[in-house]
């Protein structure tokens, strides 16, 4: 028996612990840092709860509520309220899901003020119903860039979008140009977008980043390709619960075949 | 408006500026830190390398006696402190024979300062830094060249002075200073009027202006722009030593500094600007830090550039002032231009000395604290299990990329100077610093410290001056 680890209980990591699973001769935790399975993708659908019940059903045990932090030595550390903790196993799948890009991952350069936000971040505090903001410039196209935008339209606000193709979700849509420059000491008022010698300044009081996705890398130890009995299961192009559940056990099945059952 | 009365009032939070402020703290003499913004160390104090130099100019000079009467003390310090420190040694690079001649000179330089120092032959360069790059011709190794957080070491500075009885006031940025009959000044604020038997200008980039309104010595003090990037610890995690570049008359160049957080920094730039606001990035000086870096150490031309961000140190006429004015005479300057970090804990002293000897009635308090409780750290503790024990809360990771947690978070969220904004918790746990710059936590710090300071999702501080919602 091996013991396989996957870390990120959203569609993905649930394909992946429940194809390792049925596989055989793996025994299967499957962990996650907030204390309910389905990621990004919400607890409550039920594509996720069925996604639970065949892991529950192919043997997969679940550890939520627990984040992991150091992959090294074939072991993970493991955090919880209270309780800390080294869980040996002979790999890890990291599952850990996907992020807008950042500034710096898009060259923007200017200031740094006030309201310049991760979509993921925007959307969270969205969720709370506070009115936030009034003008916002979306940045990229990323799968949180609709949902978002939708939300800041519902509450009166307005949108721009930027660098986004030719979206359905903003009131204005602008090309992405060759560079885009924060401007604002206290709070961003303007998104400046370089194309060559011409500048087109946006007036905004937020700038919501929603390119990517890119995959989320925060466990030392397994933080790029190549580190020692670790497997990415952090598609790009899935989007949508099923397709994403079926990216990951094809990863688990790949893995299953080309190791044949050897970590 | 009430006047309230102080034996001493320092005019700005920096590193400097809190240094002076817990140093007299610790004495019978009454305190009062006055800081234009919402945080301390907002400024010079928060945008620098964080390197902690031996040496950074020739002997003979107060800066260097400062340095060299702060240097052997930086370890104790920063335990006292709860500050991370680490004294890796740095090794400059020379990449031509130009250059192996002018090592030269800073090596004997260095030497005249009392510091230790080696030339190293290009074999001993790759030995002592494999990740330097092979067109080395020669180094010089300055093994007390340690890495330090700039901003942790203000925040504690601030923290121990409240401890032991200074009044820390923030976003008071003072508009005039009055001078009374008895010998006693007024300084003057949006929010407050302080009476004040000496004033301790510690404004860095703003010295000048403090003086000015003071009517003292004409100080010319200008922003001086240095740009950054920082790179994932992927990279820096194999780094050794701070690499310096060649020092050359003129500049002292791009560096590749590790970071106590693991990551690296590259830079700084040096341009001289008229707006101490002006602390905008451009994509042209960003691609020449990582390029002029990438010439000592090749590796970071691919390493992840995690962000960038510019500050501004504090030019000046002189490169420090530490002495009393010459026409105020309870006016005392404490500016540094660059080397804050690492002459504050001895300016800290030397500035109590100027001010006893001007007639400060200032004697050592018996039972004054000296350290401040220790906050342990989920990422660099040492057996990280054992963390629960201390609080449960250690298990609850908040940012997942710098495994920061919310006991330390709930611990920046409450220190006597705590943090009151996402930028504050920031810069005193390095939650939101990673690679993915807060895109998973960023939601959740903001209730934290939304929760903290009472306020609601929108007008839930992001940075000192600027809120989450408009």
């Amino acid at each position: 028996m091996s013991r396989l680890l996957v870390v990120g209980a959203g569609p993905s990591g649930l394909g992946c612990a429940t194809e390792l699973a049925r596989s055989g001769g793996h025994d299967v935790l499957l962990i996650d840092r907030v204390p309910v399975a389905g990621g990004e993708s919400g607890w409550d659908k039920p594509e996720v709860r069925d996604l639970v019940r065949a892991a529950t059903g192919a043997g997969v045990e679940f550890r939520l509520g627990a984040a992991a932090a150091v992959w090294t030595d074939r072991r993970l550390l493991l955090t919880a309220p209270g309780a800390i903790r080294w869980v040996e196993a002979d790999h890890l799948f990291y599952a850990g899901g996907l992020r807008p890009a950042t500034a710096s991952d898009l060259n923007i350069v200017g200031e740094r003020p006030a309201g310049v936000l991760p979509a993921t971040v925007a959307d969270h505090l969205l969720s709370t119903g506070v009115r936030l903001w009034k003008r916002a410039v979306v940045v990229g196209d990323g799968p949180w860039a609709p949902h978002i935008a939708e939300r800041i339209r519902g509450a009166g606000g307005h949108v721009t979008a930027v660098g986004a193709g030719s979206p359905t979700w903003a009131d204005q849509v602008v090309a992405g140009g060759t560079g885009l420059e924060v401007l604002g000491s206290d709070r961003v008022h303007t998104l400046r977008v370089v194309d060559g010698t011409r500048v087109r300044d946006l007036v905004c009081d937020v700038v919501i980043l929603a390119s990517g996705p890119l995959p989320n890398r925060n466990v030392d130890g397994a933080l790029a390709e190549g580190a020692p009995h670790v497997t990415f299961v952090q598609p790009l192009d899935a989007r949508g619960i099923a397709p994403r559940a079926q990216a990951g056990r094809a990863i688990a099945a790949h893995w299953a075949r080309t190791n044949g059952g050897n970590p | 408006m009430t006047t309230t009365r102080y034996d001493v009032v320092v005019v700005g939070g920096g590193v400097l500026g809190t240094a002076v402020a817990e140093r007299l703290a610790r004495t019978s003499a009454s305190v009062c830190l006055l800081e234009a913004e919402g945080d301390v160390g907002e400024h010079a104090s928060k945008g620098n390398a964080g390197v902690a130099v031996s040496y950074y100019g020739g002997p003979g000079t107060l800066e260097t006696d400062l340095i060299n009467a702060s240097n052997p003390f930086w370890e104790e310090l920063c335990e006292r402190l709860d500050v991370p420190y680490r004294r890796i040694g740095g090794l400059m690079v020379a990449l031509s024979d130009r250059e192996a001649e002018r090592l030269e000179h800073t090596r004997a330089e260095a030497a005249a300062c009392g510091v230790r120092v080696r030339i190293l032959s290009a074999g001993e360069v790759r030995e002592a830094e494999p990740l330097v790059t092979p067109d080395a011709v020669a180094g010089l190794s300055l093994p007390d060249e340690g890495i330090i957080d700039p901003m942790r070491l203000t925040a504690a500075f601030a923290s121990l002075a409240a401890v032991n009885g200074a009044v820390i006031r923030l976003r008071e940025r003072v508009e005039a200073i009055e001078h009374e009959d008895d010998g006693t000044s007024t300084v003057i604020t949006g929010a407050g009027r302080y009476r004040a038997r000496f004033v301790v200008n510690a404004a860095g980039v703003g010295a000048g202006a403090v003086s000015r309104m003071a009517g003292g010595d004409p100080l010319v003090t200008w922003p001086r722009k240095g740009q950054y990037v920082v790179v994932d610890r992927a990279f820096a995690g194999a780094l050794r030593q701070i690499v310096f570049c060649t020092h050359l008359p003129d500049t002292k160049g791009i560096n590749v500094v590790p970071t106590t957080h693991g990551s690296a920094l590259l830079g700084p730039t040096a341009t001289d600007v008229t707006d101490p606001d002006d602390r905008a990035t451009d994509a042209e000086t960003i691609a020449r830090v990582v390029a002029e870096a990438a010439r000592l150490v090749p590796a970071v031309a691919e390493a992840y550039a995690i962000k960038t961000f510019a500050a501004n140190r504090p030019a000046g006429d002189e490169p420090y002032r530490l002495r009393v004015d010459a026409h105020v005479p309870n006016l005392v300057h404490v500016t540094d231009r660059s080397a804050g970090v690492s002459i504050s804990p001895a300016a800290a002293q030397y500035t109590l000395d100027l001010l006893q000897a001007a007639g400060l009635d200032a004697v050592e308090r018996p039972g004054a604290h000296t350290a401040l409780p220790r906050v342990p750290r989920l990422r660099t503790a040492p057996e990280p299990e054992r963390l629960t024990e201390v609080d449960p809360l250690y298990g609850q990771v908040v940012c997942a990329c710098e495994h920061v947690s919310a006991a330390e978070i709930e611990a920046a969220l409450s220190a006597p100077v705590p943090a009151t904004s996402i930028d504050g918790v920031r810069k005193r746990t390095g939650a939101g610093y990673g690679r993915c710059q807060g895109s998973l936590c960023l939601a959740g710090i903001s209730f934290l410290t939304a929760m903290a300071t009472g306020c609601g999702p929108d007008a839930v501080r992001h940075t000192v001056r600027g809120t989450v919602g408009s």
